[in-house]
């Protein structure tokens, strides 16, 4: 089961402001007990929103609408996914994530296999299959 | 240069309403069409939060609050990044995206660049993270 945990934005991170050392050394640490336990897919930071973008659909018509956003509380930082063998292994890493305060969301990624089988869905597995195959993942 | 393009929830996706055959399959000529520019780097769905839970911080200490999650904008229902040249290359691609709702809804998607190493100064934390190979170009 893949998990994804999920770190909100706040006011210093959409400010641009770099974590210090000692919480990137914090992170780092967790980061490698995931490693060690085979655990890690993917820990990613996101940049502040007003580097980023939305593309807004309305019939066949595309809006791209400059960031920044506003509502803090709709934007995300960064995120974890992590490869857990339950819902209850993922819930006791994602309460050692070394943050004072804050709060973390987690969620569970669809697999292929909670489609109906279908071309499409085949056609999923097969872009997978490249996907996997073409990025060179690291070796924990 | 790396970008993940967020697709929001709603009211559908949080219910857990599959997609459409047609937007599968929309969504799969897609994200092909990214395999075969080498910009594709991974994508994903998420399960409603009914199926998920926040862990909140405080102190030292760690509440567990499960799901559902009320307000639908807040909620990521899946994402796809990837890695390309430029800022202008990812807007291109973003408005290629199929309507993550179906073609004709109104609806919206968020691109936003994902943090280097290099965008960090050089320290012991951040030797750690490229020796993991956390947070680096694949």
């Amino acid at each position: 089961m893949r998990f994804m945990m999920i770190v909100k934005a706040s006011k210093d991170s959409e400010a641009g402001v770099l974590p210090s050392e000692k919480q990137l050394a914090e992170m780092g640490k967790y980061n490698e007990e995931l490693v060690k336990a085979g655990m890690l897919l993917a820990g990613e930071g996101l940049q502040a929103s007003s580097k980023g973008a939305r593309v807004r659909y309305s019939g066949a018509k595309r809006t791209v609408i400059d960031g920044p956003f506003t509502e803090t509380k709709e934007l995300i930082a960064g995120f974890w996914l992590i490869q857990a063998k339950s819902k209850e292994e993922a819930i006791e890493w994602a309460k050692r994530v070394p943050f004072e305060d804050g709060e973390v969301e987690i969620r569970q990624v669809f697999e292929l296999e909670d489609f109906g089988p279908s071309e499409a869905v085949e056609h999923h597995a097969r872009l997978r299959e490249q996907i996997t195959k073409t990025s060179a993942k690291p070796k924990p | 240069m790396r970008f993940m393009i967020l697709v929001k929830a709603n009211k559908d996706t949080e219910a857990g309403t599959m997609p459409e055959e047609k937007l599968i399959a929309a969504m799969a000529d897609y994200h092909e069409q990214l395999v075969k520019a080498g910009a594709l780097l991974d994508a994903s769905g998420l399960q409603p939060s009914s199926k998920g839970w926040r862990i909140k911080y405080s102190g030292g200490k760690r509440s567990v609050i499960d799901g559902p999650f009320t307000e639908a904008k807040e909620l990521v229902a899946g994402y796809t990044t990837i890695q390309v040249k430029s800022r202008e290359e990812a807007i291109e691609w973003s408005k290629r995206f199929p309507n993550p709702i179906g073609e004709g809804a109104e609806a919206e998607i968020e691109i936003r660049q994902l943090f280097e190493l290099e965008d960090f100064g050089p320290s012991e934390a951040i030797e750690r993270f490229r020796d993991m190979g956390v947070a680096t170009k694949k």
